[in-house]
């Protein structure tokens, strides 16, 4: 009988596509594998941004006569895949403040509840609700220290403190700035053109959640990476309330209905004769 | 009863005295003294040498006197090897703000930062406090001339004229007697060393004794230190018939 | 783009700066101040990463303050620069600020006085001085028609120039300006030079 040396044998390493995963060296033993890539750093980089989920995304907030509006799309990507239609871009931070996602949503969520905690001790130590000028100050701070560290997050924290609406918008790269109108994300560019145009201070609640719905409406209907659902939130002097929800496809819908067309020419049957 | 509080620095005594911080000012009351006369063009100070042998050589031309840096000067009274440590810390201080800064060390913030390291001996275990008494004369932009004196405790004040050493109380008294407001630089000279006279313990006052500088701002408006020589000094007791032999302090 | 430029006039010092908070091809606003008042006798005017330039002039402005708290006394603007230098040659080779700035002063006793800083740390006394996109324009405007001893009304008209030409050659020109400046009675915001104006 022959002898079994199969066991000797190298195992072959794996061959797989190449995506800059796999090493292109063929050991004799199997090994690590290694990214085959000089520039490490930057493959890390990428490899990160990769994996992280809704990047493209809509968001704007904008402050007017009676308060905040906050909107959204709810659509996350992972780069031309949809990986859910139904993501919560909006968080609430406590009932006075409303924190926006754009960039990475584990980074974004984790660090809006990590503010979350820190406005809420804030509260217990001074018997009074943070500022938003408070609590944006403290994420800038926070975000800025790790700053250059792959973090990636486009927010705005908007709420209502004891100086009336607030309105800040921060980043992952430390920049934070008040303002009286946000968008942030891949949308951001078509939302300002809707919002820009439509945008008046003096307007009711329903005039100004309409102007963000639709604002996120043609932001998802251009941009490939925004869609799902419109959520509009609105804060006042009492909190924030969530004003409506609405599904972009449905939006546009009711924004562009279908009227049938008359036809122009009609294929008639040519007798044969 | 005090035994219990006088062997460390950070023990308060229960009549609310640190007893190793008063040690240290008992100290500085044996060593040689010396006065400062703030004056309307400089500031003067005089100090008293201790010559304790004829065959001691001293390497270096002053003793007592001591340059901080181009716009600051101090003269010492007390435990020479401690003083060492402070001048040091006191000439880096001012480096350090010249680098950070690129300007002189405001006067008082010197005399200010070397207090605070004087205090932390008053107060961390394990240390007893610096046995050094200081002067400081020096000019700065903001409030030109001034005279500052120190203690062991890193108390710290501003003067018009200020003694420190031996007898330095009966010295402070005389001061009080015989200053006047607006003086020249030449009649704060003659203050001091007047005073001096009157208040050292050995009974003839001679160059040898003695040190004498001067902080002045040059024609041109730049800070000077200057350290009279013994020749000079010799010729200004003459002047101010002072080398004879002086009563003595009270 | 980020424009900040300054110069030394007689008995006053002017610092002028675009308004505009981009990242790449989107205008966040256009009324941020990028002039920031350190004390009640100096300006500093900053251009660079926003992050940075707003963490390192608030350091900068807080040490200032803590100095005169302390000390009784504020800082020259010349120590003020120089300490300012100092913390950006500190962080230069650690966690460099990306922050190019214009300081302007007046002391007592000196007059008024503009250091450039750039993020590098150079330190320099000028009599003007410019960064950014905008100093393509400025600096050789500021070169041609600066003077020294330039009155009030002089400084202000070559200010409103090197804004003209900044909006009009500049690709990426930003719309809005602030112009701020500091004399014997302090330091002060002047005029805002707005072509569009914020909601």
């Amino acid at each position: 009988m022959k002898l079994d040396t199969s066991g000797l044998n190298s195992i072959v390493p794996f061959s797989g596509t190449d995506d800059g995963l796999e090493e292109n060296i063929h050991l004799a033993v199997s090994s690590f594998q290694l990214p085959r890539t000089t520039d490490f750093d930057g493959f890390q980089k990428k490899a990160v941004e990769m994996v992280k989920p809704a990047k493209g995304t809509t968001t704007l907030a904008f402050i007017f006569k009676e308060g905040v509006i906050v909107s959204a799309d709810s659509r996350a990507s992972m780069g031309g895949y949809i990986s859910s239609q139904s993501v919560k871009k909006i968080i609430e931070i406590n009932p006075y403040m409303l924190g926006t996602m754009a960039g990475g949503a584990a980074d974004c969520q984790f660090w809006h509840r990590n503010l979350g905690i820190k406005c809420r001790l804030h509260e217990l130590a001074n018997k009074r609700r943070i500022s938003v000028t408070g609590a944006s100050k403290l994420l800038a701070n926070i975000l800025y220290s790790y700053r250059g560290m792959g973090l990636s997050i486009g927010t705005m924290i908007a709420g209502w403190d004891e100086t009336g609406p607030g309105l800040y918008y921060v980043d992952a790269e430390g920049g934070r700035l008040k303002g009286k109108r946000f968008s942030v994300g891949s949308g951001s560019p078509y939302a300002y053109g809707v919002l820009d145009s439509g945008y008046r201070y003096d307007m009711t609640i329903e005039e100004a959640a309409e102007l963000a719905r639709r604002a996120i409406y043609h932001a998802t209907f251009r941009d490939g990476a925004s869609g799902g659902v419109a959520s509009v939130y609105y804060v006042g002097p009492d909190g924030w309330k969530k004003l409506s929800g609405d599904d972009v496809g449905e939006l546009h819908y009711k924004y562009y209905p279908v009227v049938p067309s008359p036809v122009e020419q009609e294929m008639v049957e040519i007798p044969v004769s | 009863m005090s035994r219990r509080y006088d062997s460390r620095t950070t023990i308060f005594s229960p009549e609310g005295r640190l007893y190793q911080v008063e040690y240290a000012m008992e100290a500085i009351g044996n060593a040689g003294s010396a006065i400062g006369v703030l004056a309307r063009d400089g500031v003067v100070l005089v100090g008293e040498k201790k010559v304790t042998s004829k065959l001691l050589q001293t390497s270096r031309s002053t003793e007592k006197m001591y340059k901080i840096d181009d716009h600051v000067a101090c003269a010492v009274a007390g435990i020479m090897s401690d003083a060492n440590i402070l001048i040091n810390t006191a000439r880096v201080q001012a480096q350090r703000y010249a680098l950070a800064y690129q300007e002189p060390m405001p006067v008082e913030q010197l005399v200010q930062s070397l207090c605070d390291t004087k205090q932390g001996y008053t107060q961390f275990g394990g240390l007893r406090p610096f046995g050094v008494s200081f002067l400081f004369a020096g000019w700065d932009r903001n409030f030109g001339f001034q005279l500052y004196m120190s203690d062991p405790s890193g108390n710290y004040g501003g003067w018009k004229a200020a003694a420190i050493g031996a007898n330095n109380a009966a010295a402070q008294s005389m001061l009080k007697q015989d200053y006047k407001e607006e003086l020249t630089r030449e009649e704060a000279v003659q203050l001091a060393l007047k005073v001096l006279s009157k208040t050292m313990d050995s009974t003839s006052l001679t160059s040898e004794k003695l040190e004498l500088a001067e902080i002045f701002l040059s024609p041109s408006g730049v800070v000077e230190y200057h350290v009279f020589s013994s020749e000079a000094l010799g010729k200004l007791l003459t002047k101010f018939g002072v080398n004879q032999a002086a009563s003595s302090a009270e | 783009m980020e424009s900040v430029f300054g110069l030394v006039g007689d008995g006053f010092a002017v610092v002028a700066a675009d308004t505009s908070a981009t990242s790449s091809i989107l205008v966040h606003k256009t009324n941020e101040d990028k002039i920031m008042k350190l004390d009640s006798h100096k300006l500093l005017g900053a251009s660079g990463e926003p992050g940075d330039r707003v963490q390192f002039t608030e350091y900068i402005q807080k040490n200032v303050h803590l100095y005169q708290f302390r000390n009784g006394i504020p800082l020259t603007t010349a120590a003020a620069a120089n300490f300012t230098r100092g913390e950006l040659a500190t962080a230069l080779r650690k966690n460099p600020y990306n922050v190019n700035l214009l300081m302007a002063g007046y002391d007592k006793g000196i007059g008024p006085s503009l250091y450039f800083i750039d993020y590098l740390a150079t330190l320099h006394k000028v009599e003007k001085g410019a960064f950014g996109y905008g100093s393509f324009f400025c600096l050789s405007l500021m070169d041609r028609y600066y003077h020294s001893g330039m009155s009030l009304p002089e400084a202000i008209k070559l200010v409103d120039e090197c804004i003209m030409e900044i909006r009009s050659r500049l690709i990426v020109a930003p719309p809005n300006f602030l112009i701020k400046i500091v004399d014997k009675d302090g330091a002060r915001e002047y005029a805002w030079r707005e072509s569009i104006k914020e909601a």
